[in-house]
């Protein structure tokens, strides 16, 4: 079966969670604030320019945000079918190498995104029609997958220790 | 000995299958294989840089924004109480008929179902107050159980619902087409269960005893209980088939409207926002690195030409469209015993969605059919993962006796996926009207 750990509120677990939980949540209701305005506002001829625009820079805010979050809390789906079945010392070894192949997955990420905005970053890309400029969401995005790969890491190295 | 690219394809698929058992995250499985596929036939910098590309374009896709906003959508309703409010509005309305409230909680998952977009949540909150209810009025454990897991599996199928839009982005086709294709086969889907159980308490009237009839001015109550969230539900969903909104905005505003379904209600609390608002990223911070992944692994399947060979593989049989679907069917419902449902449909739709198009089928109709199959995995031992969230709820029912309850349903559920295979239209007519 599929197990995402129930980690109560998301926003527990130090001020980091909490500031991370604050900018994801602020970012998520401004989305919904400016579709819902935009949706008003067309059917009443009164169209709010760049809405869309606004939307996925509040996305990348979430996304980032909870990405974080949820890596904080233990909260990514598994398959436990089998690792729930072993002995404790064989399954933290397991999920060991689990935090280590997530690890290198967003590493991955982290390399490939920090490439791409390196290679735009003097392109000054910025949004079609109110001109958000994307270059610091590309660097938002960047410093979250890395910060998750190094949380992975930490939480490998912590059941080594643990298995010591 | 050399490895040809469909080779490399095929043991990526097997070791991401073994990493899934081992328990490494299904986004990071399903990434590390895509992306290490990738540097393996393409070189380092290509993967690399594919991977940067899939990652930003994944987060900052608008249309993707949809899932989180209906999340906090789902999150609030939950907070406002509708899923006791809904099953309370069918109870009162057919509750004291045999077998009447087992009737409820389909007719409860399915309202929930459109909140929720989720099996998981539908079976577990409308199990949470449906089985007391149920068991104190004399129903056998094992219907009352059956139905609730069964009826949970509605929330995959009733738009809004998270697993139609994950497939709409993964396989890049229209999420209000989708939401409309889903419409008939969730509703007919509810009917079987409600025939099912309609017929077992025929058979055997004890395992659902009829009960006291509900009053009318008591009925009525409960039916003005729901009227808010019918409504909420109605307008999203009708304002996407209808073309008053795109899907995205459609989330933005139902989640508006559920804030004030709660302040109506007066249950908006600066804490309650908080908690749904938490709830909401820690679902979505989830849901998007599974995107990603799966987005990784299909670019890398497509890399491999795996999906062709197995497509060209399929087309050397000569076998008919009808026996290709019934095979990707028996594929679909055997991996559906062992792998979550999610995983699954991530799995085969970079696979079998090209076999799919090969043979002139709609991969609208391909994803109505996938989360059929993949639905009934839900419900499937040895994961049937609804099952033991109902065994979760229901503590003290042995998880055989769950499983017992589900066959008649289980058995419901495949009469119902060979409907949607030999009628297309099930899923096919009312995008097609509404066009």
């Amino acid at each position: 079966m599929t197990h995402a750990p129930d980690t109560g509120d998301a926003t527990r677990g130090g001020p980091f969670a909490r500031v991370l939980a604050a900018i994801g949540s602020v970012a998520l209701l401004v989305a919904m604030a400016t579709d819902a305005i935009a949706v008003v506002g067309r059917h009443l001829r009164v169209p709010l320019l760049g809405s869309i625009e606004i939307v996925q820079a509040c996305i990348v805010l979430t996304a980032s945000a909870a990405t974080i979050g949820t890596t904080l809390a233990g909260g990514h789906m598994v398959v436990t079918l089998v690792i729930e079945r072993l002995d404790p010392a064989r399954a933290r070894r397991f999920r060991r190498v689990a935090d280590l192949v997530s690890a290198a997955f967003f590493a991955a990420l982290a390399a490939g995104s920090v490439w791409l905005a390196i290679e735009l970053w003097d392109a000054h890309e910025i949004s079609e029609t109110i001109g958000i400029p994307l270059r610091w969401f590309r660097a938002l995005w960047c410093v979250s997958a890395a910060v998750v790969t190094l949380l992975f890491l930490r939480s490998a190295f912590a059941r080594r220790a643990a298995g010591a | 000995m050399m490895l040809t690219p469909e080779v490399v394809g095929l043991v990526g698929v097997l070791l991401m299958l073994a990493m899934l058992a081992l328990g490494v995250p299904i986004g990071a499985a399903l990434g590390v294989v895509g992306a290490g596929g990738m540097a393996l036939l393409l070189g380092l910098e290509p993967a690399l840089v594919k991977s940067g590309v899939v990652a930003f374009e994944t987060i900052s896709k608008y249309e993707l924004g949809v899932l989180p906003l209906f999340l906090l959508m789902a999150n609030l309703c939950f907070a406002a109480g509708a899923s006791r409010d809904l099953f309370d509005a069918a109870a009162a309305m057919i509750g004291h008929r045999r077998g009447g409230l087992a009737l409820a909680s389909i007719g409860g998952c399915a309202g929930f179902g459109a909140i929720s977009g989720s099996s998981l949540a539908t079976a577990a909150t409308i199990g949470l107050v449906a089985l007391p209810e149920m068991r104190r009025r004399g129903y056998s454990d094992s219907l009352a159980t059956g139905a609730v897991a069964a009826g949970g599996t509605l929330g995959s199928i009733t738009p809004p619902s998270g697993a139609l839009i994950v497939f709409g982005i993964i396989a890049e086709q229209s999420i209000g087409k989708l939401f409309t294709a889903a419409i008939v086969p969730m509703i007919t889907q509810a009917l079987f269960y409600m025939a099912t159980i309609w017929l077992l308490c025929t058979l055997r009237p004890a395992e659902g005893p009829a009960t006291a009839r509900v009053a009318w001015p008591e009925r009525r109550a409960a039916l003005r209980r729901v009227v808010d969230l019918t409504v909420l539900v109605v307008s999203v969903v009708g304002g996407i088939a209808v073309g008053w909104f795109t899907p995205s905005e459609a989330a933005s505003v139902g989640a508006a409207g559920a804030l004030v379904v709660c302040a109506l209600r007066r249950r908006l609390s600066f804490a309650m926002v908080k908690k749904a608002l938490a709830d909401t990223l820690r679902t979505t911070g989830m849901i998007y690195v599974v995107i990603i992944g799966a987005l990784l692994f299909s670019v890398f399947v497509n890399v491999s030409g795996l999906a062709d060979a197995v497509a060209e593989f399929v087309a050397g049989l000569h076998g008919s469209p009808l026996a290709v679907v019934l095979a990707m069917a028996a594929v679909l419902l055997l991996l559906g015993c062992v792998l979550d449902g999610l995983a699954l449909m991530l799995l085969a739709t970079p696979i079998m969605l090209p076999i799919v198009e090969s043979m002139g089928m709609s991969p609208i109709w391909f994803g109505i059919f996938l989360i059929r199959s993949m639905e009934i995995g839900f419900i499937t031992p040895p994961i049937g993962i609804n099952v033991y969230v109902i065994q979760g709820i229901a503590k003290d029912v042995p998880l055989g006796r769950v499983f017992r309850g589900v066959v008649p349903f289980l058995i419901a559920d495949l009469i119902h996926l060979g409907l949607i295979i030999a009628i297309p239209a099930m899923a096919l007519a009312l995008p097609k009207w509404l066009s």
